[in-house]
Protein backbone atom coordinates (compact mmCIF):
# COMPACT_ATOMS: atom_id res chain seq x y z
CA UNK A 1 0.00 0.00 0.00
CA UNK A 2 3.03 2.54 1.11
CA UNK A 3 4.22 1.67 -2.60
CA UNK A 4 0.96 2.85 -4.09
CA UNK A 5 1.57 5.83 -2.17
CA UNK A 6 5.30 6.42 -3.22
CA UNK A 7 3.93 5.49 -6.92
CA UNK A 8 1.33 8.34 -6.88
CA UNK A 9 3.78 10.61 -5.39
CA UNK A 10 6.64 10.42 -8.40
CA UNK A 11 3.59 10.27 -10.81
CA UNK A 12 2.28 13.31 -9.08
CA UNK A 13 5.73 15.09 -8.98
CA UNK A 14 6.86 14.49 -12.52
CA UNK A 15 3.83 15.97 -13.79
CA UNK A 16 3.76 18.94 -11.31
CA UNK A 17 7.63 19.13 -13.06
CA UNK A 18 6.46 19.02 -16.53
CA UNK A 19 3.41 21.39 -16.06
CA UNK A 20 5.90 23.69 -14.79
CA UNK A 21 8.22 23.22 -17.86
CA UNK A 22 5.60 23.74 -20.22
CA UNK A 23 4.88 27.31 -19.11
CA UNK A 24 1.78 29.11 -18.95
CA UNK A 25 -0.15 28.72 -22.05
CA UNK A 26 -0.76 24.93 -20.67
CA UNK A 27 -2.43 25.86 -17.43
CA UNK A 28 -5.23 28.14 -18.18
CA UNK A 29 -6.50 29.70 -15.42
CA UNK A 30 -5.46 27.39 -12.75
CA UNK A 31 -2.40 26.92 -10.45
CA UNK A 32 0.27 23.89 -11.85
CA UNK A 33 -0.65 22.01 -8.73
CA UNK A 34 -4.41 22.37 -9.45
CA UNK A 35 -4.22 21.17 -12.67
CA UNK A 36 -2.15 18.08 -12.41
CA UNK A 37 -4.43 17.32 -9.45
CA UNK A 38 -7.14 17.68 -12.12
CA UNK A 39 -5.79 15.62 -14.28
CA UNK A 40 -4.90 12.86 -12.14
CA UNK A 41 -7.74 12.37 -9.78
CA UNK A 42 -10.21 11.81 -12.39
CA UNK A 43 -8.11 8.64 -14.03
CA UNK A 44 -7.42 8.00 -10.47
CA UNK A 45 -11.04 7.93 -9.53
CA UNK A 46 -12.29 5.83 -12.32
CA UNK A 47 -9.65 2.88 -12.85
CA UNK A 48 -10.11 0.86 -9.97
CA UNK A 49 -14.22 1.97 -10.62
CA UNK A 50 -14.26 0.17 -13.78
CA UNK A 51 -11.67 -2.52 -13.22
CA UNK A 52 -12.40 -5.17 -10.94
CA UNK A 53 -8.97 -6.70 -10.51
CA UNK A 54 -7.84 -3.89 -8.91
CA UNK A 55 -9.12 -3.27 -5.10
CA UNK A 56 -10.80 -0.24 -4.46
CA UNK A 57 -8.94 0.30 -1.53
CA UNK A 58 -5.71 1.05 -4.40
CA UNK A 59 -7.71 4.04 -5.70
CA UNK A 60 -8.94 5.09 -2.32
CA UNK A 61 -5.05 4.97 -0.82
CA UNK A 62 -4.29 7.15 -4.49
CA UNK A 63 -6.80 9.55 -3.73
CA UNK A 64 -5.49 10.08 -0.29
CA UNK A 65 -2.09 10.28 -1.37
CA UNK A 66 -3.43 13.87 -3.41
CA UNK A 67 -5.19 14.99 -0.84
CA UNK A 68 -1.93 14.69 1.61
CA UNK A 69 0.32 16.10 -1.37
CA UNK A 70 -2.28 19.17 -2.16
CA UNK A 71 -2.51 19.86 1.21
CA UNK A 72 1.59 19.61 2.37
CA UNK A 73 1.55 21.83 -1.06
CA UNK A 74 -1.12 24.69 0.10
CA UNK A 75 1.26 24.78 3.38
CA UNK A 76 4.27 25.41 1.62
CA UNK A 77 3.05 27.99 -0.41
CA UNK A 78 1.78 29.75 2.72
CA UNK A 79 4.91 29.10 5.07
CA UNK A 80 7.93 29.31 2.74
CA UNK A 81 7.91 32.34 -0.01
CA UNK A 82 10.69 30.81 -1.77
CA UNK A 83 8.53 27.20 -2.34
CA UNK A 84 5.40 29.09 -3.73
CA UNK A 85 7.65 30.22 -6.68
CA UNK A 86 8.85 26.87 -7.56
CA UNK A 87 5.77 25.45 -7.24
CA UNK A 88 3.45 27.41 -8.76
CA UNK A 89 5.46 29.72 -10.61
CA UNK A 90 5.49 33.78 -10.82
CA UNK A 91 3.89 36.31 -13.22
CA UNK A 92 5.90 36.96 -16.19
CA UNK A 93 5.21 40.62 -17.47
CA UNK A 94 5.36 40.17 -20.93
CA UNK A 95 4.62 43.63 -22.14
CA UNK A 96 5.88 46.22 -20.85
CA UNK A 97 6.78 50.07 -21.30
CA UNK A 98 9.16 49.39 -24.02
CA UNK A 99 6.46 46.90 -25.73
CA UNK A 100 6.51 43.11 -26.42
CA UNK A 101 9.24 41.29 -23.77
CA UNK A 102 10.81 38.54 -26.09
CA UNK A 103 12.55 36.51 -23.39
CA UNK A 104 9.14 36.42 -21.28
CA UNK A 105 7.53 35.21 -24.44
CA UNK A 106 10.32 32.70 -24.94
CA UNK A 107 10.98 31.30 -21.31
CA UNK A 108 6.93 31.00 -21.22
CA UNK A 109 7.09 29.11 -24.61
CA UNK A 110 4.46 31.34 -26.13
CA UNK A 111 4.74 33.69 -29.56
CA UNK A 112 3.29 37.16 -30.49
CA UNK A 113 0.32 35.55 -31.68
CA UNK A 114 -0.37 33.79 -28.12
CA UNK A 115 0.22 37.08 -26.82
CA UNK A 116 -2.30 39.13 -28.98
CA UNK A 117 -5.09 36.37 -28.43
CA UNK A 118 -4.74 36.74 -25.07
CA UNK A 119 -4.90 40.34 -25.31
CA UNK A 120 -8.30 40.14 -27.44
CA UNK A 121 -9.56 38.13 -25.30
CA UNK A 122 -9.01 40.29 -22.01
CA UNK A 123 -10.43 43.07 -24.51
CA UNK A 124 -7.43 44.79 -25.84
CA UNK A 125 -7.50 44.72 -29.92
CA UNK A 126 -3.73 46.52 -30.14
CA UNK A 127 -0.67 45.69 -28.61
CA UNK A 128 -0.22 49.57 -27.64
CA UNK A 129 -3.40 49.36 -25.43
CA UNK A 130 -1.85 48.60 -22.34
CA UNK A 131 1.32 49.76 -20.28
CA UNK A 132 1.99 46.28 -18.72
CA UNK A 133 0.72 43.31 -20.02
CA UNK A 134 1.52 39.67 -17.72
CA UNK A 135 0.65 36.47 -17.50
CA UNK A 136 -0.39 35.38 -13.79
CA UNK A 137 1.20 32.61 -12.43
CA UNK A 138 -2.08 30.70 -13.01
CA UNK A 139 -2.09 30.94 -16.97
CA UNK A 140 -4.50 34.08 -16.85
CA UNK A 141 -3.90 37.30 -19.34
CA UNK A 142 -3.58 40.71 -17.10
CA UNK A 143 -2.93 44.12 -17.79
CA UNK A 144 -2.89 47.47 -17.23
CA UNK A 145 -4.95 49.43 -19.61
CA UNK A 146 -3.37 52.97 -21.17
CA UNK A 147 -5.88 55.78 -21.20
CA UNK A 148 -5.99 56.39 -24.74
CA UNK A 149 -6.93 52.69 -25.57
CA UNK A 150 -9.83 52.27 -27.63
CA UNK A 151 -9.72 55.08 -30.00
CA UNK A 152 -9.64 53.05 -32.87
CA UNK A 153 -12.23 51.14 -31.81
CA UNK A 154 -13.85 50.26 -35.58
CA UNK A 155 -10.29 48.21 -36.32
CA UNK A 156 -9.17 45.73 -35.92
CA UNK A 157 -5.38 45.04 -36.44
CA UNK A 158 -3.75 42.24 -38.16
CA UNK A 159 -0.21 40.67 -37.46
CA UNK A 160 1.73 40.94 -40.42
CA UNK A 161 5.08 39.67 -38.70
CA UNK A 162 5.22 37.32 -35.51
CA UNK A 163 8.72 36.22 -34.04
CA UNK A 164 10.49 37.25 -37.52
CA UNK A 165 8.33 35.07 -39.53
CA UNK A 166 5.81 37.32 -42.23
CA UNK A 167 2.16 36.02 -41.96
CA UNK A 168 1.67 35.57 -45.96
CA UNK A 169 -1.93 35.45 -45.26
CA UNK A 170 -2.25 38.72 -43.43
CA UNK A 171 -0.20 40.71 -46.12
CA UNK A 172 -2.30 39.60 -48.45
CA UNK A 173 -5.51 40.43 -46.21
CA UNK A 174 -4.42 44.35 -46.04
CA UNK A 175 -3.20 43.99 -50.03
CA UNK A 176 0.63 44.68 -48.95
CA UNK A 177 2.81 43.48 -51.87
CA UNK A 178 5.96 42.17 -51.43
CA UNK A 179 7.99 44.94 -52.48
CA UNK A 180 6.04 47.07 -50.48
CA UNK A 181 6.35 45.20 -47.47
CA UNK A 182 9.99 44.74 -47.78
CA UNK A 183 10.60 48.51 -48.70
CA UNK A 184 8.97 49.15 -45.14
CA UNK A 185 11.46 47.23 -43.25
CA UNK A 186 14.24 48.62 -45.15
CA UNK A 187 13.29 52.43 -44.42
CA UNK A 188 13.11 50.75 -40.86
CA UNK A 189 16.75 49.35 -41.45
CA UNK A 190 15.15 45.99 -40.51
CA UNK A 191 15.00 42.59 -41.93
CA UNK A 192 12.19 40.28 -41.76
CA UNK A 193 14.03 38.41 -38.61
CA UNK A 194 14.78 41.46 -36.62
CA UNK A 195 11.08 42.19 -36.62
CA UNK A 196 9.86 41.05 -33.33
CA UNK A 197 5.98 42.12 -33.82
CA UNK A 198 3.94 44.54 -36.85
CA UNK A 199 0.31 44.67 -36.62
CA UNK A 200 -1.71 46.91 -39.09
CA UNK A 201 -4.85 48.30 -38.71
CA UNK A 202 -6.92 49.52 -41.59
CA UNK A 203 -5.88 52.74 -41.32
CA UNK A 204 -2.60 52.30 -42.02
CA UNK A 205 -1.25 52.47 -38.41
CA UNK A 206 1.43 50.02 -37.87
CA UNK A 207 2.71 48.70 -34.48
CA UNK A 208 6.19 47.83 -35.15
CA UNK A 209 8.68 46.53 -32.59
CA UNK A 210 12.27 45.30 -33.42
CA UNK A 211 13.50 42.70 -31.41
CA UNK A 212 15.49 43.86 -28.40
CA UNK A 213 14.21 47.33 -29.37
CA UNK A 214 11.48 49.69 -28.30
CA UNK A 215 8.36 49.76 -30.17
CA UNK A 216 7.29 52.56 -32.62
CA UNK A 217 3.56 53.51 -34.11
CA UNK A 218 4.25 54.02 -37.37
CA UNK A 219 2.29 55.13 -40.53
CA UNK A 220 1.66 52.38 -43.64
CA UNK A 221 -0.65 52.60 -47.04
CA UNK A 222 -2.69 50.22 -46.71
CA UNK A 223 -4.76 49.10 -50.47
CA UNK A 224 -7.42 46.96 -48.64
CA UNK A 225 -9.86 46.83 -45.92
CA UNK A 226 -11.26 44.33 -43.77
CA UNK B 1 -6.36 26.46 9.01
CA UNK B 2 -6.19 24.31 12.08
CA UNK B 3 -8.76 22.54 10.72
CA UNK B 4 -7.26 22.03 7.32
CA UNK B 5 -3.58 20.53 9.22
CA UNK B 6 -5.27 18.40 11.28
CA UNK B 7 -7.05 16.46 8.83
CA UNK B 8 -3.95 16.15 6.75
CA UNK B 9 -2.38 14.70 9.64
CA UNK B 10 -4.93 12.77 10.12
CA UNK B 11 -4.73 11.39 6.59
CA UNK B 12 -1.51 10.97 7.23
CA UNK B 13 -1.36 9.09 10.21
CA UNK B 14 -4.75 6.65 8.58
CA UNK B 15 -1.89 5.78 6.11
CA UNK B 16 1.18 5.04 8.27
CA UNK B 17 -1.00 2.63 9.74
CA UNK B 18 -2.66 1.34 6.44
CA UNK B 19 0.79 0.85 5.27
CA UNK B 20 2.48 -0.94 8.19
CA UNK B 21 -1.32 -3.08 8.79
CA UNK B 22 -0.60 -4.03 4.68
CA UNK B 23 2.67 -5.22 5.25
CA UNK B 24 2.40 -7.05 8.28
CA UNK B 25 -0.88 -8.36 7.45
CA UNK B 26 0.60 -9.21 3.89
CA UNK B 27 3.56 -11.07 5.00
CA UNK B 28 1.20 -13.15 7.85
CA UNK B 29 -1.45 -14.41 5.30
CA UNK B 30 1.59 -16.00 2.87
CA UNK B 31 3.88 -16.99 5.67
CA UNK B 32 0.87 -18.99 6.81
CA UNK B 33 -0.02 -20.21 2.92
CA UNK B 34 3.33 -20.71 1.90
CA UNK B 35 3.85 -22.97 5.13
CA UNK B 36 1.26 -25.12 3.80
CA UNK B 37 2.67 -25.34 0.38
CA UNK B 38 5.72 -26.32 1.74
CA UNK B 39 4.07 -29.45 3.70
CA UNK B 40 2.29 -30.65 0.39
CA UNK B 41 5.29 -29.93 -1.07
CA UNK B 42 7.19 -32.31 1.24
CA UNK B 43 4.09 -34.95 0.86
CA UNK B 44 3.94 -34.51 -2.85
CA UNK B 45 8.03 -35.01 -2.87
CA UNK B 46 7.43 -38.42 -0.51
CA UNK B 47 4.50 -39.44 -2.48
CA UNK B 48 2.02 -39.61 0.98
CA UNK B 49 0.18 -36.43 -0.13
CA UNK B 50 -3.89 -37.39 -0.48
CA UNK B 51 -7.04 -36.02 -1.50
CA UNK B 52 -7.54 -34.59 2.39
CA UNK B 53 -4.35 -32.84 2.17
CA UNK B 54 -5.19 -30.78 -0.98
CA UNK B 55 -8.25 -30.36 0.05
CA UNK B 56 -6.97 -28.70 3.08
CA UNK B 57 -4.80 -26.66 1.71
CA UNK B 58 -7.37 -25.16 -0.99
CA UNK B 59 -9.47 -24.50 2.23
CA UNK B 60 -7.07 -22.52 3.91
CA UNK B 61 -6.84 -20.46 0.58
CA UNK B 62 -10.16 -20.26 -0.18
CA UNK B 63 -10.72 -18.84 3.42
CA UNK B 64 -7.45 -16.41 3.17
CA UNK B 65 -8.16 -14.88 -0.55
CA UNK B 66 -11.58 -13.42 0.76
CA UNK B 67 -9.69 -11.33 2.38
CA UNK B 68 -6.68 -10.77 0.14
CA UNK B 69 -8.93 -9.92 -2.07
CA UNK B 70 -9.19 -6.24 -0.68
CA UNK B 71 -5.85 -5.79 -0.37
CA UNK B 72 -4.10 -7.37 -3.51
CA UNK B 73 -4.86 -6.90 -7.47
CA UNK B 74 -7.70 -10.35 -8.28
CA UNK B 75 -5.27 -11.36 -10.76
CA UNK B 76 -2.71 -12.46 -8.83
CA UNK B 77 -5.03 -14.11 -6.46
CA UNK B 78 -6.54 -16.23 -9.79
CA UNK B 79 -2.85 -17.25 -10.43
CA UNK B 80 -2.60 -18.32 -7.43
CA UNK B 81 -6.41 -20.53 -7.62
CA UNK B 82 -4.89 -21.70 -11.33
CA UNK B 83 -1.65 -23.01 -10.08
CA UNK B 84 -3.33 -24.60 -6.93
CA UNK B 85 -6.28 -26.60 -8.69
CA UNK B 86 -3.61 -27.77 -11.29
CA UNK B 87 -1.50 -29.19 -8.41
CA UNK B 88 -4.32 -30.71 -6.40
CA UNK B 89 -5.94 -32.52 -9.20
CA UNK B 90 -2.65 -34.36 -10.24
CA UNK B 91 -2.61 -35.18 -6.47
CA UNK B 92 -6.32 -36.24 -6.04
CA UNK B 93 -5.40 -38.84 -9.22
CA UNK B 94 -2.53 -40.13 -7.47
CA UNK B 95 -0.09 -38.15 -10.16
CA UNK B 96 2.79 -36.62 -7.91
CA UNK B 97 4.93 -36.73 -10.37
CA UNK B 98 2.63 -34.17 -12.44
CA UNK B 99 2.04 -32.90 -9.21
CA UNK B 100 5.40 -31.98 -7.92
CA UNK B 101 6.18 -28.80 -10.64
CA UNK B 102 2.86 -27.76 -10.21
CA UNK B 103 3.42 -27.31 -6.31
CA UNK B 104 6.55 -26.09 -6.54
CA UNK B 105 5.42 -23.45 -8.97
CA UNK B 106 2.58 -22.54 -5.99
CA UNK B 107 5.73 -22.41 -3.07
CA UNK B 108 7.53 -19.83 -5.56
CA UNK B 109 4.67 -18.00 -6.23
CA UNK B 110 3.70 -17.49 -2.31
CA UNK B 111 7.36 -16.98 -1.51
CA UNK B 112 7.87 -14.60 -3.79
CA UNK B 113 4.26 -12.33 -3.88
CA UNK B 114 4.17 -10.49 -1.40
CA UNK B 115 7.80 -9.00 -2.45
CA UNK B 116 5.97 -7.69 -5.32
CA UNK B 117 3.85 -5.09 -2.93
CA UNK B 118 6.93 -4.36 -0.50
CA UNK B 119 8.56 -1.01 -1.05
CA UNK B 120 11.63 -1.17 -2.97
CA UNK B 121 13.02 0.54 -6.02
CA UNK B 122 12.65 -2.13 -8.28
CA UNK B 123 8.48 -1.46 -7.49
CA UNK B 124 7.80 1.82 -7.45
CA UNK B 125 8.99 2.17 -11.28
Amino acid sequence: MALIFIRTAVIFITLLAVMRLMGKSQIGEMQPFEFVITLLIAELACIPMADSSIPLLYGIVSIVTIFILHQIIWLLDLWFKPMKTVICGKPSVVINRDGVDYYQLKKNNLDVSDLVESMRAAGYFNLDDVYYGLYEANGSFSALEKESKGEEKNSLPLLLVDSGKADKKNLAKCGLGREEFYGFLKSQNARERDVLAMTVNPEGRVYFQKKGEKYKILKLKVEKTW
Amino acid sequence: MVKSISYTLAAIALCVGLFIFYEWYLNKQFTEFSDAVETLYEKTENRTANREDGYAVKTMWADKKAKLNVFIPHNDISYVDYWLSEACGHIYAGDYEGALPKVEVLREISVNLPHAYSIRLENVF
